[in-house]
């Protein structure tokens, strides 16, 4: 009985002081979690001077134009992210054909080894490019790709799971639709871009997400096949901004500047995009 | 009637003019200088299209020296390697085995061209001549000479000898920090450069067989009294405070700590003299430079040569391969030395150029450029600072490194060296035995 | 039985692209992986030599490639042990129905978005001697100022806690999903049997998260193992003193640094077969598949 009354009492005030007490932890939380970009950014607008000064300042300086318009221009930044967002486009574009050609062809064809070339493409899963890089770097350099826009595609193009999803996709599609295109005489072709498509649009965003995401955090594979900067992929660039300046020292407030500049796209779509992501997510672990 | 004739004309000059263009040999420099060095070369080098209008060169920055030189062993495999490789000196050796290079003594005999080599300074050439030859071409030349912050130790009251010692170095720091005037007394990059510098001081070579010159090495010298008397001076600096760590192989956090006046003293390339020069006077101090330190009683034996060579690839057109020539003997000229060296820090490489410099009085208004040319003029000649020949540096280096950490870690000197040792040594027998030597 | 299209070439020539780019920029490196793992190799295969097993012998007596799987394993459990609790605790939190939930959660989710490089940048300039802040803090506050640069074991809480951090949102979000799955009456019934909010969570809510957590530890190792490349390549450099060398970073150096071409790639074999391992022990226990991010 006593434990009742405790229970109750604690009931009725709990409403009151838990809300409070949850905004709190709530806003408390975010803001620690966010305070390494904050102090990124306060320190993106100070100069050389303030930020060499100790004990340190945190405040808003006067050299966020300079640092930014520094950052942007020495570390290339622009065309970084142009060449990110051409690769990304691309590989994207091309993993959505090569896949949806590779599940209609798995679901809606009977022909023999398929379950053999199903599996093939399966075991790919067990190939991430760190286990693959040193031979795939040699094979791209004999093709005379090194350094060029085809290194950082073409090998990315076939995507297992990009095949393992559509197929997933596919075969919950009721195959009365199947029927009713052969009577019609509509080819795989049409039927796949006039009904299969528009059905996976779905799946078709949320793996474009999270392959923009994998692209554009790509790391390894730009350090090694591409050796000029202006072929280069955006966290090249991330990189190099803790490498010294002209001043033969690394200009930290450049450098911040340049991280959030960099950080700005991606997290931009993030936002936007929350939605899809979460669906990319959810995908990726169902499988 | 008139107009056709007017309109053929212009069709046949601007054809003409493009057919001018296009006979212009094209060629490919890849270097590894960053900042204002590379602004520096790209106006060398524009310079030169400039006065040789046969020729364009294309510049292209490719990072680090590692970076640079791994990106021209995939251009060799892919069988598009620029025609001139700008490469550190210890990837010599790598440089010579992967069989792409064409030797610099050839390429003068070939092309006929003048390269007055008696002019230059004896220890920058000697450390690119293999078997008597000149295999590479000389360009950015350096060793490392010890800064020091003059208005530092002034308020500390003391001064700083033109030849210090290790114990020099202590005392200096100590006052320094007992003064309050920095917090720490000394900093360099945490880079085997320093250990490899400090070994030709000590006269000891670095690897057997004559430093690698006289055939593939294959035990490096790491249990030699000098290696442990150096690490163990690390250890020390380290172990009392004195010295700060800016990290690995962090040139940038060296200069950082040095400018930012946090210690008073920095080793690091002569490269460096301008830009130390400008941050003191903007910082309102004035720097000064001096010998690098040695232990006391030790005889000082000189220094090694740093920096990079410029090596010229085998597999082009004869009309390619002779501009490239070109280039690497207009860089050479007593006017471009002259450039380099002033706005670098790099040597001067040609007596010419340091005659020349002299007599404009130039040195005695800038004096700390003549501290690394000093150093290598009294430098005895001698394999432990001819410099060390091995094909597994990049190795050699990672591991000599390694094993600092480890000491400034808590291991002792002599187990630390000792492991680095048999890591290294199983690294050059590889090496000799791949290469067939 | 299912409709089909009755083509036989079709297929296969729409399954060509894949299959080439799979057999050409996949199974063929892998292969020559294993080939090349029995070479002594420099220049990228310009100067080979035949060693047959010396590469592995001297891999698995080698005590600092066993410090590499040390180390390796050693990150995988810090980043999976701090990453879920923290996030688990941050989920539980942001579960809570209150007014803004949505715009808390993307306020707690947000780091997600940045690569690892750009953590490790942040993380390189917060703890920087000169120019960062945490020395400063940790000054004033507890009195000491340790040297991150040189501290191997300092070394290691940058990279787990920089990768923690960059990973939080991530893990969150699946926390989340996965506690809104837990159904609310069950929890009510404990409540009022008497039971408190501790052994609910003990006894209802974790356990019904347990695939979430799961699912997550496998993302964070994979994390642990590959993605967080980037981070130490930045910060670290697999130093000091190999105190952050992942097995991939090692890789990495004995490729691409100290040219040693089939050293590495006999590294990339076993990185291989440990991939397969894990995959089929992940698939032997749930049954499902992995996504690489490829």
């Amino acid at each position: 009985m006593a434990d009742n009354k405790k229970t109750r009492d604690w009931y009725y005030w709990r409403p009151k002081l838990s809300t409070f007490s949850t905004h709190l932890a709530l806003l408390l939380t975010a803001l620690l979690i966010a305070s390494p970009i904050i102090f990124a950014l306060i320190k993106s607008t100070q100069s050389t001077a303030q930020i060499s000064t100790y004990p340190p300042q945190f405040v808003i300086g006067n050299s966020a134009a300079e640092n930014y318009t520094v950052a942007w221009e020495r570390y290339n930044l622009g065309k970084l992210m142009a060449n990110t967002f051409g690769v990304a486009a691309t590989v994207m574009i091309g993993k959505t054909i090569l896949s949806l050609f590779a599940a209609l062809a798995l679901v809606y064809f009977d022909f023999r080894f398929k379950g053999l070339i199903f599996i093939f493409i399966l075991v790919t899963l067990m190939m991430p490019v760190p286990v693959r890089v040193v031979p795939l770097f040699k094979l791209v350099s004999s093709l005379g790709w090194g350094n060029t826009f085809w290194a950082l595609t073409i090998p990315f193009l076939a995507s297992a799971t990009g095949t393992f999803l559509f197929r997933q996709h596919f075969m919950s599609i009721p195959t009365s639709l199947v029927d009713a295109a052969r009577v019609d005489g509509v080819g795989p072709m049409r039927f796949l871009w006039q009904i299969l498509l528009p059905m996976s649009m779905n799946t078709i965003g949320a793996l474009a997400v999270i392959e923009f995401v994998y692209l554009w955090n790509q790391y390894l594979w730009p350090l090694i096949i591409i050796s000029s900067n202006d072929n280069q992929m955006i966290q090249m660039g991330v990189k190099r901004l803790t490498s010294a300046g002209p001043e033969g020292m690394v200009h930290w407030g450049v450098s911040m500047a340049g991280v959030i500049i960099t950080m700005l796209p991606p997290l931009i779509m993030f936002i936007l995009l929350q939605e899809q992501f979460m669906r990319g997510f959810a995908l990726t672990e169902e499988k | 009637m008139k107009r056709v004739l007017l309109f053929v004309m212009l069709t046949l000059l601007v054809v003409s003019g493009l057919v001018v263009a296009q006979e212009k040999t094209q060629i490919t420099l890849w270097h590894a200088m960053s900042g204002t060095r590379e602004l520096l070369i790209q106006r060398m080098v524009d310079d030169f299209n400039l006065t040789h209008p046969g020729i364009e060169v294309a510049v292209e920055y490719k990072g680090s020296y590692r970076d640079t030189l791994n990106a021209a062993q995939a251009a060799a495999v892919a069988g598009d390697a620029p025609h001139v490789l700008h490469s550190f000196e210890v990837g010599t050796q790598q440089l010579l085995d992967m069989g792409i290079f064409a030797l610099a003594e050839d390429l003068i005999d070939e092309y006929g061209v003048v390269i007055p080599w008696g002019d230059y300074l004896a220890p920058a050439l000697n450390y690119y001549k293999i078997g008597g030859r000149q295999a590479s071409f000389p360009w950015n030349s350096s060793n490392s000479i010890l800064y020091y912050n003059k208005t530092l130790l002034d308020a500390a009251g003391v001064t700083m000898p033109r030849e210090p010692t290790f114990e020099d170095i202590i005392a200096i720091s100590n006052a320094v920090i007992s003064a309050g005037v920095a917090e720490g007394g000394i900093t360099w990059p945490m880079h085997s450069w320093f250990f490899e510098q400090w070994m030709a001081e000590l006269g000891a070579n670095l690897v057997n067989n004559e430093n690698g010159r006289a055939g593939y090495a294959t035990e490096i010298n790491l249990l030699d009294p000098a290696a442990i008397t150096i690490m163990s001076w690390w250890k020390e600096l380290y172990d009392k405070g004195l010295w700060i760590n800016p990290g690995r192989e962090n040139w940038s956090q060296a200069r950082q700590n040095f400018t930012t006046q946090r210690v008073a003293m920095m080793i690091s390339s002569t490269s460096d003299v301008n830009l130390t020069e400008n941050a003191a006077f903007e910082g309102g101090w004035e720097v000064g430079t001096a010998f690098m330190p040695v232990p006391l009683g030790f005889e000082r034996h000189g220094v090694v040569i740093g920096g990079g060579s410029l090596w010229v690839t085998k597999d082009h057109p004869d009309a390619e391969l002779k501009a490239a020539t070109e280039l690497v003997v207009y860089m050479s000229q007593v006017s471009q030395d002259i450039e380099w060296h002033q706005g670098t820090g790099y040597f001067a490489l040609r007596n010419t150029s340091l005659q020349a410099l002299a007599l404009e009085g130039w040195y005695e208004l800038h004096p700390n450029y003549k501290t690394a040319s000093d150093q290598l003029a009294e430098t005895q000649v001698m394999t432990a600072t001819q410099g060390a020949l091995a094909g597994v540096f990049p190795e050699i280096r990672t591991f000599i490194e390694d094993a600092a950490e480890e000491v400034y870690g808590g291991t002792p000197v002599g187990e630390a060296l000792a492991k680095a040792k048999a890591l290294i040594d199983q690294a050059l027998v590889d090496y000799k035995e791949l290469m067939g030597g | 039985m299912e409709s089909k299209f009755p083509n036989r070439f079709f297929p296969l020539l729409v399954l060509l692209p894949t299959l080439l780019v799979c057999g050409m920029f996949l199974y063929y490196p892998v292969a020559q992986s294993f080939s090349w793992s029995l070479l002594r190799a420099a220049f990228m295969g310009l100067r080979t030599l035949y060693v047959g097993t010396q590469n592995y012998v001297r891999l698995f007596t080698s005590p600092d490639y066993l410090h590499s799987m040390w180390v390796s394993i050693l990150f995988a459990g810090g980043i999976v042990i701090f990453g879920l609790a923290f996030s688990l605790a941050i989920a539980l939190l942001a579960n809570r129905k209150v007014r803004g939930a949505r715009i808390y959660r993307t306020a707690l989710i947000w780091p997600y978005a940045l690569s690892p490089a750009v953590a490790g940048t942040i993380w390189l300039f917060l703890f920087n001697p000169t120019a960062g802040v945490v020395n400063y803090v940790l000054e004033r506050t507890i009195g000491i100022s340790p040297d991150w640069v040189t501290s191997q074991n300092l070394a290691v809480f940058l990279v787990i806690s920089a990768a923690v951090w960059k990973n939080l949102g991530y893990n969150i979000v699946f926390f989340l999903a996965g506690l809104q799955n837990v159904p609310g009456q069950v929890i009510e019934a404990a409540r009022i049997d008497g039971a408190g909010s501790w052994r609910c969570f003990w006894r209802i809510t974790l356990p019904l998260l347990s695939p979430t957590a799961f699912f997550l530890l496998i993302m964070n190792m994979i994390y642990a193992f590959f993605g967080v490349f980037g981070l130490i390549d930045v910060l670290t450099k697999g130093g000091p003193a190999r105190a952050t060398n992942i097995l991939i970073y090692n890789l990495y150096r004995d490729a691409f640094q100290h040219n040693k071409w089939g050293m590495a790639s006999a590294q990339s074999v076993i990185l291989f077969i440990m991939v397969v391992g894990f995959t089929l022990l992940q698939f032997r226990t749930t049954g499902r598949k992995v996504h690489y991010g490829g």
